[in-house]
């Protein structure tokens, strides 16, 4: 019998720390893991930065969205680096132009219920996209 | 003695990675807005030259989350040395914060752990800088 392989997806946000973004970034990090605990790892951009080995192999082993906050795109360029093209990437300011949603007046050492419909927002987004991600691999095996 | 320090954060995902982020938003804006910078891990490895400057112009304090020392190993791979590095962990331990009582994501800046952990961290800009 064929062994039954594990889909999951391995979310890389940037998790910066600069910008109102960093905080968006990580809490819906967080919150992606919370909707799909099965089928998410959640990558530390800190580790992988380093190249930790035990990071490396989550990095490798699956998938990888992207989610980059603010314009360097960093975590694309972490992945860039890494060799691994990402199988998709999510940009903070795309999201809040598609769903309408202002930040503005918001701070970046703690959101109020405003910040938190775009971080909802983002984490939703993400996991369409990673239901996507996932039955892709699935159908691509039968 | 230095202007400034730049306050380089490992950026993790683990409570300890929280509760040193928050501590140096109030560091940062709060305590000692004139003598620190603020350094974001990602920008730094990604080359942005401001994140780039902050490492070559300033004295950095790493602050980690966990004993892989993330801050400081990116501080080296980047040709720099970090001038010191503090554990979060440890931090919490000098100053008797319960780790396991803390929230997992996010901790109000206002919340006691932070402003203690953030209190001790200027002291160690202090150290650093030069007094006017």
């Amino acid at each position: 019998m064929a062994e039954e392989r594990e889909f999951k997806v391995a979310v890389l946000p940037c998790n910066g720390i600069g910008r109102l973004v960093s905080t968006i970034v990580r809490l819906s990090g967080y919150r992606i893991r919370e909707m799909r605990p099965d089928q998410v790892v959640l990558l530390s951009s800190g580790r992988l930065a380093v190249k930790d080995p035990e990071h490396l192999v989550l990095f490798e082993a699956y998938p990888v969205l992207v989610i980059d906050g603010c314009r360097p795109h960093c975590a694309s360029f972490m992945c860039d680096e890494l060799g691994k093209t990402p199988a998709a990437r999510l940009y903070v300011a795309d999201v809040a132009a598609e769903s309408k949603l202002s930040v503005a007046g918001e701070k970046r050492r703690g959101l109020t219920a405003k910040g938190g419909k775009l971080v909802e927002a983002l984490a939703k987004k993400a996991v369409d996209e990673i239901d996507r991600i996932i039955a892709d691999e699935m159908l691509s095996t039968l | 003695m230095a202007d400034k320090v730049c306050l380089q954060p490992c950026l993790g995902l683990r409570k300890e990675a929280v509760l040193g982020r928050q501590a140096l938003y109030v560091v940062h804006e709060d305590l000692r807005p004139e003598t620190t910078v603020l350094g974001c891990g990602p920008a730094l490895n990604a080359n942005v030259q401001e994140d780039v400057d902050f490492i070559e112009l300033y004295p950095v304090i790493a602050v980690e989350a966990c004993e892989l020392d993330c801050a400081t190993r990116l501080v080296d791979k980047k040709g720099r040395k970090a001038a010191q590095a503090l554990r979060i962990g440890d931090l919490a331990n000098e100053l008797g914060i319960d780790l396991a009582s803390l929230p997992e994501h996010h901790i109000d800046a206002d919340h006691p752990a932070v402003q203690a952990v953030a209190k001790r961290i200027a002291e160690q800009v202090d150290s650093l800088v030069r007094v006017a």
